[in-house]
């Protein structure tokens, strides 16, 4: 039998497809999404109901619709979008270094027990301060400026980042490098092709962790200090009594959380569609 | 390129600490495997046999004894000892395509050469058609294949193969039995084979290996002089794999029954 012809003797293979197992049946139907619709919807219906029947005052709750139209007043005349990307740059930045350096931090603690040893004990007492309790002293060193903001956000982001990715590779199965070894992979091979693939499960929790997080700190962190953004705009809002806009502020930052947890999911599905099973 | 390197074990002892208690694993093992021939090893489940393997690949360097091929003394591991676990061990993020390459991430072939090679490899084995499915697509049987595939690419002087066809179906099974064989026939490597299928180490081995648990030793050594292919039917084939069986005690329990 010659090498080539070999594999006639087998049985066909079925073409396979490559595509991880189908989530549960009538996930995308229409009766599965309005199923999803009926709560928001009543509550927008008794909040519009409660309203307009003056059950509490209109300095309190407004309509729905005004505050619709607050929405649109603020994008046209109170350049709105400005401080929407102020947050979204902030948070944008802050998530990126936190989570590099986290990585970064990780894999070289996971590697080596001197590094653990050196800055663990320094690292897990930082960890308690939470970040918020370090703003007002960053603020003291560099100003309300974006700078304090990023650093503070950033800082609460490498934790749960640097931690997953630690116990990520801490968890990685011996057999593995062992596997490597017999391979003759280089240190670094090992690491990009063992080591950071078999960790990612771990470090991607704590990548979706951290983003929710930066997104609900900067929210306070602008409310604490500096005079734009989400934040400064939703206390600013309420000093004022313009309890519609506070109510926009309030419905982008739910809807922008949303969308970066979905996005983050996302992302995690399609890095593990190695994983049997893994939905997200 | 020679293939006459002597695979050359001596004394090699290998003792485990479980619970602080010492767990002798192998005692006194001493073998001499000619370069280019084909080893079964058969024995007991848990009489050493994978230990046997991983101190040979050079995972494991807490043993007494010399382990040398080819006149040289084995440290760690080389490229020119290649392994198939007993588990597949497929990295379950990479393609069977990617799992087969990673083998090769450091050979001297060209980008082009090593594209053929995978792709040779996993043909022979049958898994065309698969290369871009991931490892919890694969059933028991074709992650086996991979590992094969995976462990000849590299084409090593010396292969070592532990249980490599145990999730076989018979028919797939007596396949890559031929095609190992034709393999090893053309590269004229070193195969050492693991494997729990008397009949298979007989069939494959120009040597078959018993060996014996508490501590693991090896308690026989039978050269096969059959002509391959050989014919499983034939009378000398059932003599000698009725010895190799009577060497590994499989009848002790009924004639001591029977007395
Ligand atoms: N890492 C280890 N630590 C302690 N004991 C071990 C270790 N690995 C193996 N052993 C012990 O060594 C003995 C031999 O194990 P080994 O895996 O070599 O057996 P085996 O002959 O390959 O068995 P099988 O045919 O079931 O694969 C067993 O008693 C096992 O408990
Ligand atoms: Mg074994």
């Amino acid at each position: 039998m010659s090498i080539v012809d070999a594999d006639i003797a087998f049985v066909a293979p079925p073409k396979p497809t490559g595509r991880r197992v189908s989530r549960k049946a009538g996930d995308h139907s229409w009766r599965y999404i309005a199923l999803g619709l009926i709560f928001p919807a009543s509550v927008l219906l008794f909040w519009q109901i409660a309203a307009q029947q003056r059950w509490v005052s209109d300095v309190f709750l407004p309509l729905p619709s005004k505050t619709a139209w607050a929405f649109v007043t603020m994008v046209e005349k109170q350049d709105f979008s400005h401080d929407f990307l102020a947050s979204i740059r902030i948070v944008g930045q802050a998530f990126f270094y936190g989570s590099v350096v986290g990585v970064l931090f990780g894999v070289a603690a996971g590697f080596s027990r001197t590094v653990e040893r050196v800055f663990g004990p320094t690292l897990d007492g930082l960890r308690h301060i939470p970040g918020i309790a370090w703003l007002p002293l960053i603020v003291l060193w560099i100003g309300i400026g974006a700078p304090a903001k990023i650093l503070v956000i950033a800082k609460s982001v490498f934790f749960p980042v640097f931690l997953n990715t630690l116990q990520g590779i801490r968890s990685i199965d011996r057999n593995y490098i062992e596997l490597g070894n017999v391979l003759k992979l280089t240190r670094g091979q090992q690491i990009r092709k063992i080591v950071i693939p078999g960790a990612m499960p771990s470090i991607l929790v704590g990548v979706r962790y951290g983003a929710s997080l930066a997104w609900a700190l900067v929210v306070v962190a602008e409310g604490l200090s500096g005079q734009e953004g989400l934040g400064f705009l939703i206390f600013r809002a309420q000093s004022l009594l313009l309890t519609d806009q506070l109510l926009v502020c309030m419905v982008v930052i739910g809807v922008v959380g949303f969308a970066i947890d979905r996005s983050v999911g996302i992302l995690q599905r399609h890095l593990l569609r190695w994983k049997h099973g893994f939905q997200g | 390129m020679s293939r006459s390197e002597t695979l050359s074990l001596r004394n090699i002892g290998k003792t485990y600490q479980i619970d602080g208690q010492d767990l002798c694993v192998l005692d006194e093992i001493s073998l001499d495997i000619a370069g280019g021939s084909f080893i079964g090893i058969v024995g007991p489940s848990g009489c050493g046999k994978s230990t046997l393997l991983r101190l040979i690949v050079g995972l494991d360097s807490q043993y007494d004894g010399v382990i040398s091929l080819g006149g040289e003394t084995v440290v760690g591991t080389s490229l020119d000892r290649g392994i198939v676990f007993q588990d597949h061990r497929l990295l379950p993020w990479m393609t069977l395509e990617q799992n087969v390459g990673l083998a090769l991430l450091n050979s001297t072939l060209g980008q082009s050469e090593r594209k053929e090679r995978v792709a040779d490899l996993i043909n022979l084995v049958g898994l065309r058609g698969f290369e871009t499915v991931f490892p919890h697509q694969l059933s028991g049987g074709m992650a086996q294949r991979a590992a094969i595939a995976r462990g000849l690419v590299t084409k090593p002087r010396v292969l070592l193969l532990d249980e490599p066809l145990g999730a076989l179906d018979a028919l797939t099974r007596v396949r890559l039995q031929d095609e190992l064989l034709h393999i090893w026939e053309i590269e004229r490597i070193t195969m050492i084979l693991v494997t729990h299928d008397v009949e298979e180490a007989v069939y494959l081995g120009d040597r078959v290996i018993v060996m014996h648990p508490a501590p693991g030793r090896i308690a026989d050594d039978f050269s096969i002089d059959l002509p391959y292919p050989r014919d499983r039917a034939s009378q000398e084939f059932t003599n000698i794999r009725q010895r190799v069986l009577i060497a590994m005690g499989a009848y002790d329990g009924s004639r001591r029954r029977a007395a």
